[in-house]
């Protein structure tokens, strides 16, 4: 870390906004992401907006990069330090700034958790929609910088349909606000697309987001099922028969295993479980959900059972939202990928992936949202055996091309980060790659805002006339021009 | 106020391929030469930009509830066809029948069932356009989750046509539900109207697909779109709450159902006169609709106002205004602004607008837009000042 910049921090901001320790550093190597490490020069936790302003000004004039990091737990390196750079901890950026029932909003900084939101307006009879599986640990921050979706976004959308506005720090240090309290502030979305920018493009200090009324009424049906072809075919004639669940998950023998294991959720023994979810009027609730109960039954499910209370839903939920800490107790590693198949070609994919797992000889667990086609696959493998843990990767990158294929995405919530980059150019064309980077130079015309995640080649937007001139990160070898 | 409104009209251009479309957008970026879109081009564009001949083809996944759409198709004629295997986009701009999906994306269009499905922003999942230097790009995808890039499909939703052409869009569908019923009440004044719709809003033993409000008289509009039973179900509720609040209402279904709602549509945007948008917080739809009706009176105004009464954003139409338009504008704007609300013009009805900010204040990332916009189309071809916020 360059010793001039260093001085200039430490005269900055507080000394216990600061960490330098090699020791301390060692917390904030990696996201949850854990096999991709790197040790920041320098740890800077804010305590206000103005002293992380005074931050990314200072990295601005000097040319050093950055990166923002909520609570640690994305799953594509989105958070991974750069050498010699700043990571920004926003986790003492965590109040809770202004509850507005009436009209529905929550004010938050951005180290507040995704569970707190709800928990702040629980009392009124609401919620934050979006729940991640990691909703108890993950910050909002972190939820708007990865556009997190949760085994709701079926029928509640993502985090981009429930932001309605955020204060950013822009990598000049520049203060925005875009949205607002108030619905369709006129101007660009660039709300939107800070939304799913992991955290490349701004670092949000502040968002509006919007809550819902708790539904009136919540039916879960837990339906077993002899493979997971008769439960494929049990969603697809869900869906077909104009029902809007408000969650369909799906876990197979091997996840199912897992979860009993960890959380004894009670899940039937079975090669497939279904868990479908309606929310609603009561009335309305009640109608359809004998529709629900009578698809499964005909597409064969071997048990069915119907949670009607919070605690018996809270059961199954625990069982399905432990899947993927649960194959700890399964298999001494494990790789999660993340990708998106058309719902409609699932069937397909999933016995790819089953000759895939015969193939490999590694155990392939699998876990998804089986209404909105997202498929999580763990795979086992032993890292103290030579080459397996290379193997689980090219196997999880085999998935994702099957993925790909399919006309589906390398990612449907997890993020690119540093994980994913080198998949863009799969499923996306060199032009439709530049079009993204001119709204990245328009951001961040000097490359310091979380270089080297989501892009394959991190390139300079050239914004400098005249004669050439060596860019810093070009010079490390970082970064080519743009 | 439909009319492509060219000083110097050199040049209609309609073309009926992608490819042919980014030739020419290639041509006109290294001349230098402008380009107007559709009924949004702005008034010194040279080229006349029509997409009203790219509409094939429509790919439907019905399994999937997902459509892939042409800029050229009118949003009527892409439901026509959802609606065979019981599905739709639901989006109900005003005069749809005349709006093509190029259209709507390009104004972020919505109409009342945005209290449900929100706008074309929150439906979209992919896009393809062509850039101002004539690459096709694309960004999003075909499936309905996906966080791969960034979300250059919602950027463009609401750009008006400033920063690329959209070609073709990816949208999640919805069933078409079984069954409609809408409750018209009268409600006393603009107070018992905005409780009223509060009060619906919050009601958790009802989902209605709209909350509309039309004034004067104090009218809203409820309409529920869900099974028979549940529709017939949740009319009643909200009648019994109308009850509680001293408000009268009736019950309506099929073709007078959809007359009401045609005429609500045809008034407020059939009108003549300057239209505005006004958006305000929820709990604040009462007071704009008072400051409204008074700055009406005191200035001698003929005013309508429609919009969703439970989302805080409201039309007005006003007549008569003559040369008081930018004065009025000005006004209600700081009403609305003040509760961290804005007014934009949608049409100054004829009215000279020299002084007329269309717009208001952009806030604190205006720069940045300008600077998205200054890389996106460098040269400023694509409909100049005709962007949000002047763009």
């Amino acid at each position: 870390m360059n010793a001039a910049f260093l001085d200039e921090l430490v005269r900055t901001i507080a000394p216990d906004s600061l960490l330098t320790d090699p020791a301390d550093l060692l917390t904030y190597e990696s996201d949850a992401l854990v096999h991709l490490r790197a040790t920041p020069g320098v740890v800077v936790l804010p305590a206000t907006t103005s002293e992380l302003q005074a931050v990314v000004r200072l990295c601005h004039r000097a040319n050093v990069p950055f990166v923002a990091r909520g609570h640690g737990t994305g799953l594509s390196g989105g958070a991974l330090p750069i050498p010699d750079g700043v990571l920004i901890g926003l986790s003492r950026l965590n109040r809770v700034l202004e509850v507005d029932i009436p009209n529905l909003r929550v004010t938050v900084e951005p180290g507040v958790t995704n569970l707190q939101i709800t928990q702040s307006v629980a009392a009124f009879g609401c919620y934050y929609a979006p729940d991640p599986s990691s909703q108890i640990v993950c910050s909002i921050g972190g939820n708007i910088a990865e556009n997190s979706g949760g085994a709701h976004c079926l029928k509640y959308g993502f985090t981009v349909h429930h932001v309605l506005g955020v204060e950013a720090v822009l990598p000049n240090g520049d203060l925005v606000h875009l949205g607002g309290r108030v619905l369709d502030a006129p101007g660009l979305d660039l709300l939107a697309t800070i939304v799913g920018s992991e955290g490349t493009l701004a670092i949000v200090t502040k968002a509006i987001v919007r809550i819902l009324r708790r539904p009136e009424a919540v039916v879960t049906l837990l339906a077993g099922f002899g493979s997971i072809d008769e439960a494929g075919e049990a969603v697809s004639t869900i869906i077909s028969s104009g029902i809007v669940p408000a969650a369909v998950e799906m876990m197979d023998r091997l996840t199912i295993e897992a979860a009993e294991a960890a959380v004894h959720p009670k899940f039937p023994d079975t090669n497939a479980v279904l868990i479908v979810e309606l929310d609603g009027p009561q009335g309305e609730v009640d109608e359809l959900f004998g529709t629900v109960e009578a698809i499964c039954q005909r597409a064969g499910a071997s048990t069915v059972e119907i949670a009607r209370d919070d605690a018996a839903r809270a059961r199954i939920w625990k069982g399905r939202k432990a899947a993927f800490a649960a194959m700890g107790r399964v298999s001494p590693n494990y790789y999660v990928q993340d990708g998106v198949v058309p719902r409609t070609r699932l069937p397909g994919v999933l016995r790819r992936i089953r000759e895939l797992e015969a193939r490999s000889g590694l155990r392939i667990g699998n876990v998804f949202h089986a209404g909105d086609g997202n498929l999580h696959p763990l795979i086992c493998y032993d890292e103290s055996i030579p080459g397996q843990a290379e193997q689980a990767e090219a196997v999880a990158s085999e998935i994702l091309g099957y993925c790909i294929e399919a006309g589906g995405s390398i990612t449907g919530e997890h993020g690119v980060g540093a994980d994913k980059k080198h998949s863009m150019p799969k499923m996306f064309t060199a032009n439709d790659l530049d079009a993204m980077q001119l709204l990245r130079c328009a951001f961040d015309p000097s490359g310091i805002c979380n270089p080297g995640k989501v892009f394959p080649t991190p390139r300079l937007c050239g914004e400098v006339p005249g004669p050439y001139r060596e860019h810093p990160l070009e010079r490390a070898g970082l970064a080519e021009r743009f | 106020m439909n009319r492509v409104n060219l000083v110097n009209p050199a040049e209609a251009f309609s073309p009926t391929s992608v490819a042919e479309l980014a030739a020419k957008l290639q041509w006109a970026n290294d001349q230098g030469v402008t380009v107007g879109i559709g009924r949004i081009a702005s008034r010194t564009s040279c080229v006349a930009l029509s997409l009203r001949h790219l509409t094939e083809p429509i790919e439907h996944c019905a399994g999937d509830l997902v459509a892939t759409v042409p800029a050229g198709v009118a949003l009527t004629e892409v439901n026509a066809l959802l609606n065979r295997a019981g599905q739709w986009l639901p989006l109900d701009p005003p005069r749809m029948d005349q709006r093509t999906i190029g259209h709507i994306l390009a104004g972020n269009e919505s109409g009342p069932r945005r209290h449900r499905y929100g706008t074309p922003r929150d439906l979209i999942l992919g896009i393809e356009m062509v850039l101002a230097d004539g690459r096709i790009a694309k960004a999003g995808g075909r499936v309905v989750k996906n966080v791969a890039g960034y979300d250059l499909a919602r950027l463009m939703c609401g750009s008006f046509g400033s920063l690329a052409v959209i070609t073709s869009a990816t949208f999640k569908l919805t069933p078409v539900p079984a069954a409609s019923r809408t409750v018209i009440i009268q409600a006393a004044n603009a107070t018992s109207l905005t409780d009223l719709a509060q009060a619906i809003a919050a009601c958790r033993s009802v989902t209605p697909s709209a909350i509309e409000l039309e004034a004067p008289p104090h009218r809203l509009l409820i309409r529920f779109e869900t099974t028979e039973t549940a529709a017939d179900r949740q009319a009643a509720i909200v009648g019994d709450l109308c009850g509680s609040h001293g408000a009268t209402f009736t019950i309506v279904a099929n073709q007078v159902e959809t007359d009401a709602w045609r005429s609500y549509e045809a008034r407020i945007w059939e009108g003549t006169g300057a239209l505005l948008k006004i958006a305000v917080l929820p709990t604040q739809v009462s007071s704009l609709l008072e400051e409204v009706a008074r700055t009406a009176e005191a200035t001698n105004l003929v005013w309508c106002a429609g919009g969703r009464a439970a989302l805080g954003v409201v039309h007005v139409r006003l007549a008569n205004h003559g040369d008081r338009l930018a004065t009025i504008v000005a006004g209600l704007r700081h009403h609305a602004c003040a509760g961290g609300g804005s007014l934009v013009v949608i049409s100054s009805g004829g009215a000279a607008n020299e002084h007329l900010d269309r717009w208001g204040d952009i806030g604190d990332a205006l720069p940045l837009m300008r600077a998205v916009k200054a890389r996106f189309d460098p040269k400023g071809i694509l409909n100049p000042g005709g962007g949000p916020g002047g763009l």
